[in-house]
């Protein structure tokens, strides 16, 4: 039996056990931040009560925006050739909403008290709206993913029944993802005196649906490519292409309205007289938005490899970016307070993200999840090699 | 409906930075100094020797008759009693600390310190109120710098006190217009971002705009959901028919799809 696990653990990919290390210290830390109280773990005060960690989370959300987006675009948009990304996809939005709930559950003062959200409501609370539709979504996301463990085990009348109930499920998904996407925008509105005019807007709600769509495409554009390196396997470049056609048209959309808001509300001027905060608005309006829009316009572009990584990357960094500055950049220091980090709220940031690859290594080992995929020449080698009796070698 | 019964007036000019309200509040609701629900806001000395001036003035929840707080709670721990007063439920509170961005006065704090920590705000000591008296900070005030009352006399002795004495207060009845209107006023020898307290700037709560776009959003989502299902079943009878037309044509033809 013991020769068997470690049999098992030496068949895992290399990286796996610096992941499995970093998520043990990082769950450490967050574990002591229990005991001792969060004055002496975090450096958030009175003035700055929300710190990397809620930064962390709305990031996180909009880059696992790529699961309803591609649901909706596989099932009710009927584009079938995109159904091959579905799986690593669901799998890895599942995961970031999962490490979400984690973070939250370590920022709450009454951890012990989280469920409370589930039998005390708040209409009018936007984190309300937040926690019930990520609540619900995760389980949708659970059910979405569940075909591929239940095809693992061979159990065809329960696939079939699950396969029959996923076009109103990809439905009530799309839903409530619209939904807690846009919340999250909303959770800004009643701080109005807080946020920088730039960034606030009663629009946030419809800026924030509308930046996690091309958000969690760049994600699976971003993942298609790396999971070449770490698992062999990947997507065709027609489909990364076919993503990348739809970025602009959104990121496009997106630009407008923001500007247009500014225009509208008369508060096109602060675009250049608000010294640091025009300058963290206009980056991350230009790293996130136009350049990647310029970029998956080009047609080499998007049918380049090197190409569609560079622009996702762009996307990506925008929308940290832009969930940074709403969360905390963009909040007004009081008092001359100006918040960073602790040591202990990265370590458990580091540990919780390494946690999530851990899990999602683990899974793609040992279920059908890349099935659709297409394995890369890399992977072929590996394959050929583990043949042999040697111990399986991966691309780390 | 909501009365907003009561009313604090505090007067800067006659703070003499006692901290009395500090114990008071302390020991009224035993809690330890450094987690009171009132503290001081002050100027910090101003002038030149030897005309200097120093002026402070307690500060607590303010009440508001919209509280940003109330509709921000996500579980409800605060709420607005029938006589205005912004009570806080800490059996409900979940330390999520959404109040504490979400109020324009700073007021909320949190119990950095503690394992299974809470919020500290103040509840207008409402053992005492329903006992019949007075918040232990306006009890004890010795220079009666806090005076406590029903909301529509203390706003009117506000004013009244700057019409008697126009040379002694700024010509603002700080609290009145605030976030929309609050039940402390305050008036001051000296313009209040002086004193340290938040330029809110804003004369309806963020609450009201937050109330729109969350109310809004059953309709949103019924429209998403009741509009994804029309494209769904839109392109399905398209492709249908499609079919159905090529079918029609009846031409074997080969479509070589492949990954």
């Amino acid at each position: 039996m013991l020769v068997k696990i470690i049999r098992e653990i030496r068949g895992l990919p290399r990286f796996s056990y610096l992941l499995a290390l970093l998520t043990i210290f990082g769950l450490g830390a967050g574990f002591y931040r229990l005991y001792a109280g969060l004055g002496d773990t975090t450096n958030m005060s009175k003035v700055f009560p929300w710190g990397v960690w809620i930064s962390f989370d709305l990031t996180t959300v909009a880059l696992s925006g790529g699961a309803f987006t591609l649901a909706a675009l596989v099932y009710i948009f009927h584009m079938h050739d995109l159904h091959p990304a579905t799986r690593p996809t669901v799998l890895f939005g599942l995961l970031g909403y999962a490490s979400v709930l984690v973070i939250l559950f370590f920022d709450l003062g009454r951890w012990d008290r989280f469920w409370h959200f589930l039998v005390y409501p708040n209409i009018n609370s936007a984190l309300f709206e937040v926690s019930w539709c990520i609540a619900i979504y995760s389980t949708i996301l659970v059910y979405e993913f569940s075909p591929v463990i239940v095809e693992r085990f061979g159990n065809n009348k329960l696939l079939d029944f699950i396969k029959k109930l996923t076009v109103p499920m990809v439905i009530a998904g799309v839903t409530l993802s619209s939904m807690h996407q846009s919340s999250l925008g909303t959770l800004f509105i009643v701080m109005s005196p807080r946020l920088h005019p730039l960034w606030y807007s009663l629009l946030l709600p419809v800026f924030f649906l509308l930046s996690s769509i091309p958000a969690g495409i760049s994600l699976i554009i971003i993942g298609s490519i790396v999971s070449d390196y770490l698992f062999g396997h990947s997507l065709s470049q027609r489909v990364i292409e076919k993503l990348g056609w739809l970025a602009p048209w959104v990121l496009g959309f997106y630009l407008a309205l923001k500007l247009g808001e500014l225009l509208v509300t008369e508060e096109l001027e602060l675009l250049f007289h608000s010294g640091i905060y025009s300058v963290l608005f206009l980056a991350e309006l230009v790293i996130g938005v136009v350049i990647p829009m310029i970029l998956f316009s080009i047609k080499k572009v998007r049918w380049s490899r090197t190409g569609s990584l560079v622009a996702a990357l762009f996307v990506a960094a925008g929308i940290v970016f832009n969930r940074f500055n709403a969360t905390w950049f963009a909040i007004k220091p009081l008092n001359g307070v100006i918040y960073t980090p602790s040591w202990l709220e990265l370590a458990l940031l580091v540990g919780v993200a390494s946690g999530v690859l851990l899990v999602f290594t683990l899974i793609s080992h040992y279920f059908p999840v890349f099935v659709e995929t297409m394995p890369t020449k890399k992977h072929l080698q590996t394959e050929a090699a583990s043949l042999e009796p040697a111990p399986t070698p991966t691309g780390d | 409906m909501t009365e907003h019964k009561y009313g604090f007036l505090i007067d800067a000019s006659c703070c003499i930075d006692c901290r009395a309200c500090l114990v008071a509040c302390s020991v009224e609701n035993n809690v330890p100094m450094k987690n009171t629900r009132i503290w001081i806001h002050d100027t910090g000395v101003m002038g030149e020797y030897p005309n200097l001036s120093r002026y402070s003035a307690p500060f607590h929840c303010m009440h508001c008759v919209d509280p940003s707080c109330v509709s921000a709670c996500t579980v409800g721990a605060l709420q607005q009693s029938r006589e205005g007063i912004v009570i806080y439920d800490q059996d409900r509170c979940i330390g999520c600390r959404y109040c504490m961005y979400a109020c324009p006065f700073e007021v909320p704090n949190f119990e950095w310190q503690e394992r299974l920590a809470l919020i500290i705000k103040c509840d207008l000591c409402t053992a005492r109120l329903d006992e019949g008296g007075q918040p232990a900070c306006a009890a004890t005030c010795p220079t009666r710098a806090i005076q406590f009352g029903r909301r529509d006399e203390m706003l009117n002795l506000a004013y009244k006190r700057i019409q008697e004495n126009p040379q002694r207060y700024v010509a603002h009845v700080y609290g009145e217009h605030e976030n929309g209107g609050t039940s402390t006023f305050y008036i001051s020898p000296v313009p209040f971002e002086q004193l340290g307290f938040p330029v809110t700037g804003q004369t309806e709560s963020p609450a009201h705009f937050n109330r729109l776009v969350t109310h809004g959003t059953p309709t949103v989502a019924a429209g998403v959901a009741i509009g994804m299902a029309g494209i769904y079943l839109a392109i399905k009878r398209q492709a249908a028919d499609n079919a159905a037309a090529a079918a029609e044509h009846a031409r074997p033809e080969h479509k070589a799809e492949e990954e």
